[in-house]
């Protein structure tokens, strides 16, 4: 089959940036790495990648289609071709790009040691002398983060780090639950504490890309959520974040609904609360916020309490009220349904695709 | 007309009253009855799922067994947010039995039906992208918006998790777009349409969140928008209120009027002001819209 591509080809030495088309043939079960090494090896030799398993297990090949990243050596490119469509191949976001296609991974690794990404034991060694047992099921709880192939994809795609580049991240962070929620490990409180830094859990946006472009199904928005739940568990909660967390706790057993006139300084304090007066105002002026008399009460609110209580009363808090979820979720796959899609079947209509 | 559950969630009870009445004024030109409920109580707005999970399940399992106990199929809403999350817990309950069964002991010891897992999730949007709704839209929509540049902003939880929310294309949606058309308008596209907008940090981390806010309100203005539209009330509050903090902290000034979904097809409807209730918002639409003579 014919295919094309675009590719944004950068020097960093000299900062030169321009969009190259190339057109090659390649077999149909091509994927985006095969398209690339027939471009290297054919067309072009001076193009930059990386590449090592080709069977989605090194994670070296990250990089962004069309603005998305993906694997290339996991990204068929049949239904691209098939549809006349030239994708537009770029390198992964918020890293620096070295070259072309290759982006400087230090940032990455830097955020991942700081996580302490190795096993501090805390249990005791068997009275026998023997081997040491965790059952499946416990193993069960980290299964998702333990698929991680550190590529980066999902760092790429992360709102949050984008606005903030010392936010720990997504890949950092599921990393982190994967030792937190591992039984064998005993350094739970200290991930704890350290992970709900200024630039930690909190400071997540839960824009959901990194679930959505992570490919191997860690889903580290979801590790994330895990590490708050263990986090308010532990009591590890002095973060705004937290507190603006348990406010919404907090309101549903007393009103049902959010009260959301006193979140701001149940989240940020009184002090700080202060200082907003002026934009709290404009706020009032505009019946945006202000105490609401009668206060808005939902019906039946009782029993909201009596189910908080409950749950709390059978002891599923933590990660574990998560955890309990996945089987369910893990049935549903990415996607969308077809029959919407105004601009018909394979049609490439109104991606944004940036020329410059 | 299509009978609905309808849940409007903490902010179109609140801060966000508009977004309420315009609906409720939009919902029988779409050919939806909205069954209102009253015994449920806010889902949790992603921020319980993160605390107690356990307890955000039970929440919004009470509010999916109310709105099924309406006898109706749908549980319609109007909020991002509430869509992920409830859509997420029904996923959780209709997929696991024993789950399921675990829930509902709970559910029925404090007085709440017990759920089925008959009911489907469904946002406003959706209703009138597509379907009878879609073709009610083209004709209630007689008014109009005579060319209004419109920058559609979608905001994260209508889009993604795809697995989860399922009804478009996360990065090439086409709701919106479809719906401005459709009302006389012309959808103008900028990268950062299917972006966040920082609310769910913005008040815990502030900075980080408006690094993330500026993104949709520049570009949406660069690529000549009279106005933004979000199907998300949380999106709203932001790109709306802290617009303000924008022009404070770089200097500039935007003014970028943002409406609800159910005002922009108001407008296009002609429903009266008195619903639609501009007046509430931060950046007022009216003289953009005026100017237009929409």
């Amino acid at each position: 089959m014919q295919v094309a591509l675009k590719v944004w080809r950068y020097d960093a030495a000299t900062g030169d940036r321009a969009l190259r088309e190339y057109e090659i043939d390649a077999p149909e079960e091509a994927t985006l790495l095969d398209c690339l090494d027939i471009v290297k090896d054919k067309v072009d030799g001076t193009l930059a990648y990386r590449k090592s398993c080709r069977m989605m297990i090194c994670g070296s090949c990250g990089m962004r289609m069309d603005g998305a990243a993906v694997l290339a050596c996991k990204t068929r490119m049949y239904d691209v071709a098939q549809a006349g469509h030239v994708p537009v191949i770029s390198a992964m976001g918020n890293l620096p790009i070295i070259r072309d296609l290759v982006v400087d991974m230090d940032p990455f690794w830097d955020k991942f040691k700081a996580m302490k990404p190795y096993l501090q034991p805390g249990y005791e060694r068997p009275e026998d002398g023997r081997e040491y047992r965790v059952t499946q099921e416990r193993m069960n709880a980290v299964k998702k983060e333990a698929l991680c192939i550190n590529c980066g994809c999902c760092v790429s795609e992360c709102n949050a780090m984008e606005s903030d580049p010392e936010f720990l991240g997504p890949q950092a962070l599921a990393k982190g639950f994967r030792f937190v929620g591992d039984p064998r490990d005993g350094a739970t409180v200290e991930r704890l504490e350290q992970y709900s830094g200024e630039h930690g859990i909190w400071e997540c946006t839960r824009c959901f890309f990194c679930n959505e472009r992570c490919p191997k199904g860690v889903d580290p928005r979801d590790a994330i959520a895990k590490l708050g739940a263990e986090a308010v568990k532990n009591g590890i909660d002095r973060d705004m974040g937290a507190k603006h967390a348990k406010w919404f706790i907090r309101s549903t057993e007393t009103t049902g609904w959010l009260r959301e006139t006193e979140l701001v300084p149940k989240t940020q304090g009184v002090v700080s609360s202060v200082k907003q007066m002026k934009f709290a105002m404009n706020l009032i002026k505009h019946n945006k916020a202000g105490l609401a008399f009668p206060p808005h009460v939902a019906a039946d609110v009782g029993e909201a309490r009596k189910l908080h209580r409950l749950v709390h009363e059978q002891g599923r808090l933590g990660a574990a009220g998560h955890i309990q979820g996945e089987r369910a979720l893990a049935k549903l796959e990415h996607g969308h349904h077809d029959g919407g899609d105004p601009y018909g079947p394979g049609s490439f209509p109104k991606p944004y695709l940036p020329e410059d | 007309m299509k009978r609905v559950a309808y849940y409007k969630g903490c902010l179109a009870s609140l801060s966000a009253k508009e977004l309420d009445t315009s609906t409720q004024a939009l919902a029988p030109r779409v050919g939806l009855e909205l069954v209102e409920l009253e015994s449920v109580t806010c889902c949790g707005a992603g921020d319980i799922h993160e605390a107690e999970p356990d307890y955000y399940l039970h929440l919004n399992a009470r509010i999916l067994a109310y709105a099924e106990a309406t006898g109706s199929d749908t549980l319609l809403t109007v909020c991002n947010v509430c869509t992920l999350n409830l859509r997420q817990a029904n996923f959780m309950l209709q997929g696991d039995a024993n789950l399921l069964d675990r829930v509902n002991e709970n559910l029925k010891s404090v007085g709440v039906p017990a759920y089925t897992g008959s009911v489907d999730v469904r946002h406003l949007l959706w209703e009138i992208a597509e379907g009878d709704g879609y073709e009610l839209l083209k004709t209630a929509a007689h008014k109009g918006l005579k060319g209004l540049k419109v920058a559609p902003f979608y905001g994260c939880q209508i889009l993604r998790p795809s697995k989860i929310m399922g009804f478009e294309d996360p990065d090439r949606p086409w709701s919106l777009e479809r719906i401005i058309e459709a009302c006389g308008g012309v959808a103008i596209d900028y990268p950062a349409k299917i972006k966040c907008c920082g609310f769910p940090i913005i008040q815990a981390r502030e900075e980080t969140a408006m690094g993330e806010l500026i993104q949709p309100v520049e570009q949406a203005l660069e690529a000549g928008a009279d106005v933004m539209v979000t199907p998300c009330p949380l999106c709203h509050l932001s790109l709306d209120a802290w617009q303000q903090k924008l022009e404070a902290a770089t200097g500039r000034s935007f003014k970028l009027p943002v409406l609800h979904l159910a005002q922009l097809v108001g407008v296009a409807a002609g429903i009266e002001e008195s619903e639609l209730k501009f007046k509430r918002h931060i950046v007022d639409p009216r003289p953009a819209l005026e100017r237009l003579e929409v």
